[in-house]
């Protein structure tokens, strides 16, 4: 901000009361009001200002409620609440979904329903189901939702195959010594000869890394990753759900 | 843990909008000198804030943000209010009221006497004049909430202020004869 010595520019001034000033420009300014009684008038009465608009707004008075006749208030405040309802809607289907994974369920029922229903070819349906998460919740209606896809297609003498894939947290429903439905995988392997169930190779690499002893449950084969079988099963046409 | 700072994130973002909303009042009060106008405009402008949250880079910015939002929900006002050909003009569009928005009595205090005057400040010189004043935002915050030059903020100013000052004395309540009898003794 430019100075002339002889004159102190207005905007000099303001810049000076609204600390605009850098500090070179600030001891310039100090210096020529020290020796000017004018302009030190001329300060005074902005910084009063300054201070009257600061009393006169502190305090704004406010919205008297009930007002009839003002659609554009009324919309505001309806984008307001739709956006707060969305906010709201938003943020608990996302925790219903990390946390508890019941939408996640139901979308996977509604999945295995939907080939159930539109299987009418002679071709088997092959399912690769991959179950990433260690929820017990999310377990137990994976494992509810097959066994009764796979109960129907035998009712109806209809073939079908279905590979369970887990990896991450997912891993714990094939290990002996944590899986909660140990007992209820081992009937059901027995039962239906077209399950199989598959181990993310790479976790249980990570998790004996850690020290954790990985022993999983009997027949369960391992894959070299979750991601290269769902990818070669892809491949071979098999149709993909991710619990 | 990632869910989790998400959540504190925007957790943290609700309650510094929150405490925004005085400051965002204050002015829009100023600008509109129309309680209920204000409180529309805020509530507009947090509800755009809310929505576009995603667009804020720097949280640091985030007052000079809202500002801006807030800024331009008034211009959408005026848009809606006035059928102006050139949106420009409103900076130069002049609120004279027949009546302030003080009632008449409140002249004569100084709180009704600033409004008053602030109010008949053109509307580019007013809001230069509260973002600098009650905000105490820097001539290039304010440059940017405007979308204008920092001159264009400078000289704003100083017009604004050399306006209301006189405006000040206008309106300052006619001394009687009682109180003509002061005088400075030295």
């Amino acid at each position: 901000m430019k100075r002339d010595d002889r004159f102190v520019s207005d905007e000099f001034l303001h810049a000076f009361v609204d600390d605009q000033l850098d500090a070179a420009e600030k001891s310039q300014a100090f210096d020529a009001i020290g020796h000017d009684d004018t302009l030190k008038e001329r300060v005074c009465e902005l910084r009063g200002l300054k201070e009257m608009m600061k009393h006169a707004y502190a305090h704004p008075p406010t919205r008297v409620p009930a007002v009839k006749g003002r659609r554009s208030r009324a919309s505001y405040l309806q984008a307001l609440a739709a956006c707060l309802l969305l906010c709201i809607g938003g943020a608990s289907g996302w925790f219903a979904h990390v946390w508890t994974g019941v939408g996640s369920d139901r979308e996977m029922a509604r999945l295995l329903q939907s080939v159930q229903r539109n299987d009418i070819g002679g071709e088997p349906q092959k399912l690769i189901v991959h179950v990433s998460s260690s929820n017990p919740v999310r377990l137990k209606s994976a494992l509810d939702e097959t066994e009764s896809l796979l109960d129907a297609y035998r009712r109806t003498n209809r073939p079908l195959q279905v590979e369970i894939i887990a990896n991450g947290g997912g891993v714990d429903l094939l290990r002996a010594d944590v899986s909660p439905y140990a007992k209820r995988i081992g009937m059901m392997q027995e039962k239906y000869p077209n399950l199989g169930f598959m181990a993310c190779g790479q976790t249980i690499k990570k998790l004996r890394e850690k020290g954790v002893d990985v022993q999983l449950l009997p027949h369960t084969g391992v894959a070299s990753s979750a991601l290269d079988q769902i990818t070669r099963r892809l491949k071979q046409d098999w149709v993909y759900i991710k619990v | 843990m990632k869910i989790l700072s998400l959540f504190s994130r925007s957790h943290g973002f609700h309650d510094q909008l929150q405490q925004s909303r005085v400051r965002l009042y204050r002015v829009a009060y100023s600008w509109s000198h129309d309680a209920a106008l204000a409180d529309d405009l805020v509530q507009e402008t947090l509800s755009k804030a809310l929505k576009n949250h995603g667009q804020l880079r720097e949280p640091e910015m985030l007052n000079s943000w809202l500002f801006s939002i807030l800024t331009n929900c008034w211009r959408d006002h005026f848009r809606q209010q006035r059928e102006m050909e050139d949106i420009e003009e409103i900076e130069d569009y002049r609120c004279v009221h027949e009546t302030t928005p003080e009632d008449e009595h409140a002249q004569t205090q100084i709180v009704g006497r600033v409004r008053g005057a602030v109010a008949r400040l053109a509307l580019g010189q007013r809001q230069v004049l509260t973002l600098v004043d009650l905000e105490e935002f820097s001539y290039v915050e304010v440059a940017a909430i405007l979308e204008i030059p920092v001159g264009t903020v400078m000289s704003r100013l100083c017009r604004a202020r050399r306006a209301l000052k006189e405006m000040l004395q206008e309106l300052a309540p006619v001394h009687s004869a009682q109180v003509s009898h002061i005088r400075r003794v030295k």
